[in-house]
């Protein structure tokens, strides 16, 4: 199903989406962009000209998220709100990260109810990028600036108006009322996101990568890699496709809550005996792209890495995602 | 494996049943836990294999993982070992009969030997690591299935005599004919009249026949890292070697991170792993 969505319609459009549901979109407070849902009408709320700097895989596994309630001497679990939701604006390599994480939480023997069900309440329209960031890499992994997989509706900007074409049952419910795209509407959209494809740089191939980390597991090369590193997490906290949680329980709120955690921290893997299998910054950097480029694909058959860039783009250490491939493979 | 439709994070409510001091120093206590609830005993029990664990929880002091140290024949509860070493464990060790406690799993993979039939079945093990072949052992000591496995030796050392586990099964142990136990402490002492050694150097004495044999190795690294090596000398190859590792956990179901050793999560694909399934795994063990 591919409709058109004028530019001009925009608000209007967005306003009857919020009748049935919270509408979610980048919205720019205090200079740092992140999803927020929409209170007020009109476009002057929302910005589509930058991405988020945390990613939205907030709205599925939120940063600090109460599983269970204590109610006499049992747990109860704490079920959320689970109201309808429409992300408006969220990119490809984002939408393509809860796809992702989809397979983590939702495609093994176990499934996580919390961001299962979140998931189900969740309607994502992505913004195809026509003007793709300095930083970003999407190409190299795999993906794209229009990469519809993880997407319910991908929007394609060819001026003024979106191209909105649905690929799932919940994308077209959401489309059905818009106006139908015309033939050079559409084949104006297929322009603009191949010119998009084309302007973005590749600064790495994949071939072999699973391979060549593995061939350089006990190389010195992992202590290079790590020298300027503060430990500091960022790149974990902001990546879209980075999972890992801690479980703690909030005595005084009588909650249990899982909260974010990071591979990059060393008491993430320290035991209670004092023995650390990840003892320093070497172990856990290497954890940390390992598990991108060569676990995740053994276990999905994907690289875990959607190319958003924001781990290049917000390292205080300038520490390059892109760099490091390319050095694993000129060392392997 | 089946997909559950439960809630995976949910304890089950469980209660201390007995408690039971094991070492002379005080730092190993068991405690046998029983069912609050019928359905939660009948879906432990239709699921549960010696080598898999659970996640204990106290509220306010959080979860920790624990091997299983009781075979399902026993009874209904399941036992536990445990060394108090952190916030949790110091908990645990307070706890009295009666007190309620929440207890997930049973998780994991477990000790494979209903694939081994017929073999003759020999369990290494050291220390406090000793309580999940502990719940091996009985379970092939069950009569009803003793006699579909050969030999069962069993060979398990302490640092000295009073840090063994399971005391007065030990002594029956070692009196009964179907099972063959060698208890060996680190250095000799006069109130000890049993084997002296290093577990790994014990076991190349006592040369265990690997022609049609299992062996199921669990200890301190330190331990396993040498025991390995003789196993291999006895003629035990990697796929007839069985090993069970330890991570810090926290999901206990392959979501929260920690405890991967390269694409495998030792709390879903393992912690039970033969030798050949960790020699294709980065060395991070």
């Amino acid at each position: 199903m591919i409709k058109i969505l004028p530019k001009a319609d925009l608000a209007t459009t967005i306003d009857q989406w919020r009748v049935e549901a919270t509408v979610y979109a980048p919205v720019r407070q205090e200079e740092v962009v992140g999803f927020q849902p929409l209170t007020g009408s009109g476009n002057g709320c929302f910005t589509l000209d930058a991405n988020s700097r945390y990613p939205p895989k907030s709205l599925f596994l939120p940063q600090s998220e109460a599983l269970f309630r204590v109610a006499g001497s049992d747990l109860e679990p704490v079920e959320g709100d689970l109201s309808e939701r429409i992300v408006f604006g969220i990119r490809p390599c984002d939408a393509r990260a809860c796809q992702l994480l989809d397979g983590v939480f939702a495609g093994t023997e176990y499934t996580d109810p919390y961001w299962s069900e979140k998931r189900r309440h969740t309607t994502l329209v992505a913004l195809g990028c026509t003007d793709p960031c300095e930083t970003c890499f999407c190409t190299a992994v795999g993906s794209g600036p229009f990469d519809s997989r993880g997407a319910d509706v991908m929007l394609t900007d060819i001026g003024e108006v979106y191209v909105a074409q649905a690929d799932t049952a919940q994308g077209e419910a959401l489309l059905s009322r818009l106006q139908d795209a015309s033939q050079e509407q559409i084949d104006a959209s297929s322009q603009a996101q191949a010119e998009a494809r084309a302007a973005m740089a590749r600064p790495f191939e994949l071939d072999g990568i699973r391979e060549t980390l593995y061939g350089l597991f006990d190389d010195e090369f992992w202590y290079d890699v790590q020298q300027p590193c503060l430990g500091c997490g960022v790149c974990t906290f902001l990546c879209p496709t980075c999972h890992c949680f801690d479980i703690v329980d909030e005595a005084q709120r009588g909650e249990r809550v899982r909260n974010w955690d990071t591979c990059m921290f060393q008491i993430y893997s320290q035991e209670a005996s004092g023995h650390n299998p990840r003892p320093t910054n070497v172990e856990r950097t290497r954890q940390r792209i390992m598990h991108k480029y060569a676990y995740f694909g053994e276990l999905y058959d994907e690289v875990g890495c959607t190319g958003c860039g924001r781990c290049v783009r917000y390292c205080p250490a300038g520490i390059d995602m892109r760099q490091i491939i390319r050095s694993s493979q000129s060392r392997g | 494996m089946e997909k559950s439709t439960q809630n995976p994070y949910q304890p089950m409510p469980m209660y201390i049943a007995r408690t039971a001091v094991e070492t002379e120093d005080h730092s190993l206590r068991s405690v046998e836990l029983a069912f609050q609830h019928d359905s939660d005993r009948e879906r432990f029990f239709s699921g549960y294999r010696p080598g898999q664990f659970c996640q204990l929880s106290i509220f306010g002091k959080g979860e920790a993982s624990f091997g299983v140290a009781s075979a399902a024949w026993e009874g209904s509860f399941v036992r536990f070992t445990i060394n108090k070493i952190g916030v949790f464990t110091k908990a645990i060790h307070g706890m009295q009969p009666g007190d309620p406690i929440g207890m997930r799993g049973a998780l994991g993979t477990w000790y494979p030997v209903e694939e081994w039939k017929g073999a003759d079945i020999v369990v290494i093990g050291g220390g406090y690591a000793f309580t999940t072949l502990y719940a091996l052992t009985k379970h092939l000591l069950d009569p009803k299935l003793r006699q579909e496995y050969g030999d069962l030796t069993v060979i398990y050392g302490a640092r000295e005599p009073g840090l063994f586990l399971y005391k007065p099964e030990m002594k029956m142990w070692s009196r009964r004919d179907d099972v063959t136990l060698f208890q060996t402490i680190d250095t000799p002492r006069e109130d000890w009249d049993g084997l002296t050694g290093y577990v790994p150097t014990v076991t190349k004495e006592l040369a265990p026949r690997a022609d049609n044999a299992v062996a199921f190795v669990c200890g301190p690294p330190v331990m396993i890292k040498f025991t390995l090596p003789v196993l291999n000398e006895l003629g035990f190859p990697p796929d007839r070697i069985y090993t069970s590792l330890e991570r810090r956990m926290k999901c206990g179901i392959g979501k929260c991170g920690r405890c991967n050793i390269g694409p495998k999560y030792v709390c879903k694909d393992g912690p039970v792993f033969s030798l050949a399934a960790l020699g294709e795994l980065p060395a991070e063990f």
